[in-house]
């Protein structure tokens, strides 16, 4: 399954951001954006599963990602 | 001791606040939105749970609430932030310091402030707001219920008002939040709420919620734990008006407080307190000699501030006091709300019970109170 890694602008959106996606049924979690990709300090949300469906859910709810990185498959 | 003083703050607290409060020193110990590692983004996660329930309570999104250490710094952070530039505001004559006083503040700088009278009847409440709004009128800014008579204002016409005129409006719920029901939106932009009152949190916690329609400016700037490379403040909520380190045991117990009255009810929980509160009244009536400062025709929350002939508030509250009735007299830090009601200066003696109040103490209370007024 791909992974992604959405990039927030602040913990609170992260967090914010798992929370939905995570009672949508998505497997995710809440890390620090990776240095190479923060421009200063930022959390980020990686998730598991269809990318298009959870940025959609996460738009309906006010949250526009900063980044959409594509992490690979995991093969699982 | 038998608290009625929980006006105040209240005590005691639900267990589960308390035990959420050891919960919280023992296992969210990092700090949160600071870190990558475990144990700040568990505390993180905790800090979010709270932010969630405050957030559904008030019908807010989660990152409109910010955090604060009580509802002063709240309404500084709204009023102050409102007023970007000098304007003219309006406020009550029921309000307490931790509103006339930022506005007094801003006065010096230019801003200009009127003040509406407050009326039993709430059609003549709303038209001394109105009659006062002016072309610069830039921000309106009430309690929902006074801190030392009780008396509701009514803030959703209020709220209709501002809207109608594009007014910023900011509520001081901090005798209403828990007790009666009060939802950001429809006109009601900001709301100023204490944790440690009718939310029944810690102390050194406040909420302050937004409806994203005004950006606030900050009038305290730092860490955020995002954008650190800009010198600039973020302008993002709630890291705009969050910084510093927050509050993690009291945040976390906080939301736990408002648990507490989500499950029990604001209708349960005022209906019992207001059922003592009339106890009370009914009680100062039989024992004579007092005068309770509540009008025909006006909305409480369930507070009842009383004085009795031959004693001074600060004195009779003391000799309550020494029977282990706590009780606050005086002028409840709201000179202008006393001076609106004609007990200025020497206030009055504020009876405020709280969901854990029982009948039996309000009688016990009553029983004290005859004793030193019938004192030769």
């Amino acid at each position: 399954m791909a992974t992604y890694l959405l990039t927030t602008a602040s913990i609170t959106l992260a967090n914010k951001a798992c929370d939905i996606l995570k009672s949508n049924g998505y497997a995710c979690a809440v890390e620090r954006t990776p240095k190479n990709l923060a421009s200063g300090c930022g959390y980020s949300v990686r998730l598991k599963g269809n990318i298009e469906y959870a940025v959609s859910l996460l738009e309906s709810n006010g949250i526009t990602p900063k980044d959409i990185i594509s992490q690979g498959e995991d093969g699982g | 001791m038998v608290n009625f003083d929980n006006a105040a703050t209240t005590f005691p607290k639900p267990e589960t606040v308390t035990a959420a409060m050891e919960e919280a020193l023992l296992k969210y110990g990092g700090n949160p939105g600071r870190s990558g590692h475990k144990l700040s983004l568990q505390t993180a996660e905790a800090v979010y749970s709270a932010r969630k329930i405050c957030a559904d309570f008030f019908g807010a999104e989660p990152e409109n609430i910010v955090f604060t250490l009580n509802c002063t710094h709240a309404l500084n952070y709204a009023i102050k932030g409102a007023m970007r530039e000098n304007g003219h505001i309006i406020t009550s004559d029921l309000e307490h310091n931790s509103v006339i006083r930022p506005i007094n503040s801003l006065a010096k700088h230019g801003a200009e402030y009127s003040i509406a009278h407050v009326f039993p009847d709430d059609e003549k409440t709303l038209c001394s707001f109105e009659e006062l709004i002016r072309p610069d009128t830039k921000l309106i800014v009430c309690t929902a219920a006074s801190n030392v008579t009780g008396q509701r204002l009514p803030i959703e016409q209020i709220a209709e008002l501002c809207d109608r005129k594009n007014i910023c409006f900011i509520v001081d719920a901090a005798q209403g939040a828990g007790v009666i029901p009060i939802k950001i939106g429809g006109g009601i932009n900001f709301i100023c709420a204490p944790g440690h009152k009718g939310l029944y949190g810690p102390s050194g916690t406040g909420i302050l919620v937004s409806d994203g329609k005004y950006s606030l400016k900050p009038i305290i700037e730092g860490g955020t734990g995002s954008l650190s490379m800009d010198k600039e403040q973020p302008d993002f909520m709630p890291d705009a008006l969050e910084s510093g380190t927050v509050n993690t045991a009291g945040i976390y117990a906080l939301g736990k407080g408002v648990e507490f009255v989500m499950q029990t009810g604001i209708t349960e929980i005022f209906c019992h307190e207001e059922m003592l509160c009339q106890r009370f009244l009914r009680g100062l009536q039989k024992i004579g000699g007092t005068k309770a400062y509540r009008q025909r025709g006006a909305l409480y929350v369930p507070i009842v501030s009383f004085n009795a002939e031959g004693f001074s508030s600060n004195e009779l509250a003391s000799l309550l006091g020494d029977e282990s009735f706590c009780l606050r007299g005086g002028l409840h830090c709201a000179g202008t709300a006393h001076t609106a009601i004609g007990t200025a200066p020497d206030g009055t003696v504020r009876f405020a019970p709280s969901v854990f109040s029982t009948a039996k103490e309000v009688d016990d209370l009553l029983s004290c109170l005859k004793k030193i007024l019938q004192k030769p």
